[in-house]
């Protein structure tokens, strides 16, 4: 039975980070109402666990509640949006690397003033082009500036994938910006 | 061969991008540092990354909570706007995510040193981190990586600059204990030698001047200002180390 103390707990624990649980859920679903349902629901899931909260990172905690939510969300809602591991395992495997391009060796200059002139909507769209787990490690570490220990909790990975998924999407960000210029 | 050779390159590629994100230990962050400095492929991802994360930072707007929603979580899970009595134990919660998060909003009040009592502990902290393994607690060379990482951790996040044109590159940052309060101290370095300087909250004096000592054979330089006492403690010769100062405090 959830008394006050679930109460005041939860308003500690969680309501602190309500705009970081939003903006994840945004950029996972994509569309602003999906995102309103899911903080919503892992809201209540977040309540129902409040005591299993062993101190320590209440923000880790949230967002992986957040991210949880969001994957069974879109898995009953939007099948096809979501990789499944034995597509990501291909992708993964894909280099990453330096040099598997004529130009990727190019000189810095140029190109970094291409990235530096990107706008918002361009990047927004190219970060929505990310496959999900590349999406959602570069959301935590380049938007809500998480560290790897702290992303590797929350997405459930060893600490080696999350770098070689960051640095992939890191790549395809800056060849997709590159790309429409 | 060749795949020994292409997961080297993966490998590096990597630590690249947790070198600029502040992950590595300082042995290898200084190790991956001279790597891009001398491998122009390398230096290329660098550049890359670092625009990238500039762009992100700078064009991206911030996600705006829904209005409405806060209310709805709150009705949702039956807490109103103001909690009700709160428990010893979720006090103590909230005291310490208080702690957290308002952990960039003011000096902790202490008792303000006096200028000798400051100037050992902090050659000391100096000292012993020469000895450690580990002469910072976060290796990183982006401003923007070594100032959130103190916040939570002090306080205050100290003024991080970027003094690479003068020569001073940033290595990272750690924390030290002066009287019984955390300060932050960035950690600089110009050819083979580290200078710390190390930021002290400090009313008593807002605006002196800089001034040179040497302590246990350390030259150390300190100045106060926006009433924050620096004091910058280093092997380096006494000029570089007036010269570093002076970048630092005419930095924007």
């Amino acid at each position: 039975m959830p008394d006050d103390d679930d109460k005041t707990l939860f308003a500690a624990v969680v309501m602190p980070y309500l705009g970081d649980a939003y903006a994840l859920a945004r950029w996972m679903t994509g569309t602003r109402t999906d995102a309103e349902d899911v903080v919503q629901e892992a809201s209540l899931r977040a309540f129902r666990a409040i005591r299993r909260y062993a101190g320590g990172n209440a923000r880790a905690w949230v967002l992986t509640i957040v991210r949880n939510t969001a994957l069974t969300w879109m898995a009953k809602s939007r099948p096809v949006a979501l990789v499944v591991v034995d597509d990501l395992a291909a992708v993964e495997r894909r280099q990453v690397q330096l040099g598997n391009t004529d130009d990727w060796n190019c000189v810095a200059d140029p190109e970094t003033e291409v990235i530096a002139k990107a706008d918002a909507a361009r990047l927004e769209t190219a970060i929505a082009s990310l496959p999900s787990p590349f999406r959602e490690t570069l959301v935590l570490r380049d938007l809500q500036g998480l560290d790897y220990r702290e992303i590797s909790q929350v997405t459930d990975v060893p600490i080696g994938t999350v770098m070689s998924r960051l640095a992939r999407a890191r790549q395809r960000l800056v060849e997709t910006v590159r790309g429409n210029e | 061969m060749a795949s020994a050779a292409q997961s080297n390159s993966d490998r590096s590629t990597l630590l690249v991008h947790a070198y600029i994100d502040g992950e590595l230990d300082p042995v290898n962050a200084i190790a991956v540092g001279q790597q891009i400095a001398t491998d122009p492929a390398l230096a290329a991802e660098s550049a890359r990354v670092e625009a990238l994360r500039r762009a992100l930072r700078e064009k991206l707007p911030a996600t705006e909570l829904p209005p409405g929603l806060e209310a709805r979580v709150r009705a949702a899970v039956g807490i109103g706007q103001t909690s009700s009595t709160p428990s010893w134990r979720a006090m103590a919660a909230s005291i310490a995510l208080a702690m957290v998060v308002s952990s960039s909003a003011t000096w902790l009040v202490t008792r303000t040193p006096t200028s000798d009592d400051m100037l050992e502990p902090v050659v000391a902290g100096h000292l012993r981190a020469l000895m450690a393994p580990q002469p910072i607690d976060v290796a990183s060379g982006d401003g923007h990586v070594v100032k959130p990482w103190f916040n939570g951790r002090i306080p205050q996040a100290p003024r991080v600059v970027d003094l690479s044109q003068a020569g001073f590159k940033l290595v990272g940052g750690r924390v030290d204990v002066v009287g019984r309060a955390g300060v932050p101290t960035l950690v600089y370095q110009i050819r083979q030698h580290l200078i710390s300087v190390t930021a002290i909250p400090d009313a008593a004096d807002a605006s002196m001047n800089q001034t040179a000592t040497a302590v246990r054979g350390y030259n150390v330089v300190q100045w106060n200002a926006g009433g924050v006492s620096y004091v910058a403690v280093s092997d380096v010769n006494a000029a570089d180390l007036a010269k570093f100062a002076r970048a630092f405090r005419d930095a924007r």
